[in-house]
């Protein structure tokens, strides 16, 4: 459990998953489920930090902001993080908003929370879709941003931005 | 085929940079338009037929995103596009004339993009409204296709993010001018598919 | 005509979402046998969809059995898109995605960067970013009712609202410049100073707007037709829509008294007078008469906010850091470091430090959530933006049970998705 910037997160092992959701659903009134996000750290803490920033290799002249002391930001444990934004409806004295967390690697699935809040339905598909997160136990696990025969997922890290470079008129 | 001199667009009346340079001469736009409209040989009943065509040219209904408000705004009482006889948005494709391309289109929606296009009947013209249709706008990414006109033949880009109604409206005019003019649309000038 | 007494009966017993896929309305096996089904698919294109949704529908007779949505059609990337940008660069996109409540998505990411780099905004500009955010609101609402009447028939109301819209989005351009998609929230504050002769044209609007309200509710709210067609349609009672996660008008239309603005007040909504209106019914009526009245309330929030801002003539409209804000142009001239300052902010960015916030805002259709984490560097590492449209398309299969196929574009309409944001 940490508290930042006012908000409270609970990390918890990917397997206890359901059972803490059921929990704070239940027993602490969390019955909203706001979004579930994933994210990729792959490359974090590569180049860069707060304040006076340095690297971890020292400076880099083609980084001007290298020019200082070396900070990295804090390591994650996993390659993925997907967190569970909850909400406690009603007026209430104590804590209304909530992270849940868990970490995976790539490839570890991640238990479905639809039998907690159906609404995590198409929340858990978007993870899966763009961000490869495997769901287990999701009944509808379909590609849904995508098309659905569309290979790799698009916001990880490793996946590029795409486009294509910028034609200039007057240029052939 | 006539032995006419070369007819220029200002000869029509047109001015194809309509901004502040008094003296401007010709430009390339205008260039091009002569070699067309020799090639063209204008007659009477050609001219009358294009002057109804623009007179009431239904858009279809394709408003994909924020520029798609700003075509809905072009609509109502204030940039009334009713005194062009154009208000009526047809839902089907077969009875429309413009499409009306508003909005970013992602390469999902290619497909049914180049659907409707298809099910439009002759003679038909695209306007590729705002920046996202002109040229993917602030996208360039994997997802959004950049310009519209990679799908489907475009006679007027209007740029604008998204452009204000007067903007589009001036876009439409200078097609109802293209048209009147003699110009064809552009699947003929480049080809339906590209 | 009878008006339905308004008591805390529930709308119905039970649940309905369906199971096993919340989202999917499946056909009982009985029906699929008989043979009697026609698979319809509303394609991307379609005039009573609000953009490019695709449902593919399942019909037997005039009755829907089975719905499932299909999106994506509009997939954009924006949050691949902003992770490439830096900070600042990277603030006119979140208004694109849901581009009818722009200023929410500004507001959303904007409050969230200073969040994370806990900047304090003047007052001067909290104030304007409530004003400018009811303002949209009410634009919003007025699109979403010229829709909505649009696809039911009732297409004068198309006409009346966009003349009052055409108002809003004169102030709005007053201010920023472009008539939507103004990226006039910036870390710190306001991008420029509120220009003159704005107090005295949004009073105008002010004064005129709630007779506006008056006219459309004349003009549809005891006609016959509106009424068959909306009351009792698309019913979705409270516990569903709070397992469905539903938030905004379907949540208060259904009941549910929540409304971010009122139990997590965020700029200075708790110094504002208004009221949040909840109807018990459930069903497209309810959520049309909480959209009419928060019209309302959001006109008087925007009269108090003017009252409040007239007093701060002369103040800053921006944060003082300049870290993170740009300097005035003209100390370009003369200062130096007000040069380097400018440059660094707008080639490398400016840093916001290593963390993940969460900040919920009260969008027109709901909760509208930025989830942000940084790295530290100057361009965001991940932003994810819950969109409320996304979520409330996840409940139309619970509120389609039994309903036919005309009823069907009466409650996707009231359920006010935007596709922009649904596929982000």
């Amino acid at each position: 459990m940490r508290e930042a910037h006012g908000e409270t997160t609970v990390v918890v092992e990917t397997a206890r998953v359901v059972e803490a959701a059921t929990h704070l659903r239940d027993e602490r009134g969390f019955v909203f489920l706001a979004d579930i996000s994933a994210a990729d750290y792959l490359g974090w803490g590569g180049h860069g930090v707060a304040g006076y920033i340095g690297t971890a290799a020292g400076r880099d002249l083609n980084f001007p902001a290298t020019q200082g002391l070396a900070a990295l930001p804090e390591p994650k444990p996993k390659r993925f993080s997907v967190s569970y934004h909850l909400l406690a409806l009603g007026e209430r004295s104590g804590a209304a908003r909530v992270r849940l967390q868990v970490w995976v690697e790539e490839g570890e699935p991640v238990p479905s929370v639809v039998t907690v809040w159906p609404t995590a339905d198409w929340h858990e598909r978007e993870a899966y879709d763009l961000m490869g997160i495997a769901i287990s136990g999701h009944p509808n696990l379909k590609r849904i941003l995508m098309d659905e025969d569309w290979e790799g997922h698009p916001l990880r890290k490793d996946y590029p931005i795409g486009g294509e470079p910028v034609r200039f008129s007057g240029e052939e | 085929m006539g032995v006419e001199p070369k007819k220029r667009l200002a000869d029509y009346g047109l001015q194809s940079e309509r901004v502040m340079w008094v003296g401007k001469g010709p430009g390339k736009f205008e260039d091009e338009l002569g070699d067309l409209e020799r090639a063209l040989g204008l007659t009477t009943l050609e001219k009358a037929v294009h002057w109804s065509q623009t007179k009431s040219m239904w858009p279809d209904q394709f408003g994909l995103s924020c520029c798609a408000i700003e075509m809905m705004s072009v609509v109502n009482s204030r940039y009334d596009i009713a005194r062009f006889g154009m208000e009526a948005f047809r839902a089907s494709p077969r009875q429309a004339d413009l499409l009306i391309v508003s909005g970013r289109v992602a390469h999902r929606m290619a497909a049914p993009l180049r659907q409707i296009y298809d099910q439009m009947l002759e003679p038909k013209w695209v306007i590729a409204m705002g920046a996202c249709a002109s040229s993917g706008g602030m996208f360039n990414n994997y997802s959004i296709l950049q310009g519209v006109d990679r799908i489907v033949p475009v006679d007027i880009d209007v740029p604008g993010c998204p452009p204000r109604p007067e903007a589009l409206m001036e876009g439409i005019i200078r097609l109802h001018e293209k048209v009147q003019a003699g110009v064809p649309p552009a699947y003929e000038l480049r080809g339906v598919a590209s | 005509m009878a008006v339905a007494p308004e008591t805390a009966r529930p709308v119905y017993e039970g649940t309905r979402i369906p199971t096993p896929i919340p989202t999917v309305l499946q056909v009982p096996e009985a029906l699929r046998e008989s043979g009697e089904l026609l698979e319809v698919n509303f394609g991307p294109n379609h005039p009573s969809t609000h953009g490019v949704l695709r449902l593919i529908v399942e019909l037997n007779g005039e009755e829907v059995v089975g719905l499932a949505a299909a999106i994506g059609y509009l997939h954009t990337a924006f949050e691949k898109n902003m992770e490439q940008k830096t900070w600042w660069k990277a603030i006119p996109y979140p208004s694109r995605m849901d581009y009818l409540g722009y200023q929410a998505n500004e507001l959303a990411f904007v409050l969230a960067i200073e969040k994370l780099l806990a900047l304090e905004t003047p007052r001067k500009a909290v104030w304007m970013r409530m004003l400018l955010c009811e303002l949209n609101r009410i634009q919003s609402h007025l699109v979403w009712l010229a829709t909505a009447a649009l696809e039911l028939g009732a297409i004068s109301m198309f006409w009346y609202s966009f003349r009052e819209r055409d108002t809003i989005l004169d102030l709005a351009e007053l201010v920023g410049g472009v008539r939507m998609h103004t990226r006039y929230f910036q870390a710190g504050g306001l991008a420029e100073d509120i220009p003159s002769g704005f107090f005295v044209e949004c009073r105008k609007f002010t004064d005129w707007m709630p007779s506006a309200v008056d006219q459309y509710e004349r003009l549809v709210n005891r006609q016959q037709i509106w009424l068959e067609r909306t009351k009792g349609l698309g019913l979705l009672s409270a516990d569903d829509a709070i397992a469905l996660g539903q938030s905004g008008p379907v949540l208060r239309g259904s009941g549910v008294d929540w409304d971010l603005r009122r139990h997590e007040p965020y700029l200075a909504y708790d110094e504002v007078d208004f009221d949040v209106p909840v109807r018990p019914e459930g069903d497209v009526y309810a959520r049309y008469r909480v959209r009419m009245q928060e019209m309302r309330e959001s006109t008087r929030i925007v009269a108090q906010c003017l009252d409040r801002l007239e007093g701060m003539e002369g103040e800053p409209w921006i944060a003082d850091d300049r870290k993170v804000v740009l300097p005035p142009r003209e100390e370009l001239h003369t200062s130096m470091e007000s040069l380097i300052h400018h440059f660094k902010i707008v080639t490398e960015g400016y840093r916001v430090p290593e963390g993940e916030v969460y900040v919920p805002v009260e969008s027109p259709r709901g909760e509208f959530g930025c989830y942000v984490v940084s790295d530290g560097g100057p361009k965001p590492w991940r932003v994810k933006f819950r969109a409320p449209s996304f979520v409330a398309l996840q409940a139309t299969a619970t509120c389609m049970s039994s309903a036919y196929i005309a009823d069907m574009i009466a409650i996707v309409g009231s359920l006010d998705t935007v596709m922009g944001e649904v596929d982000r």
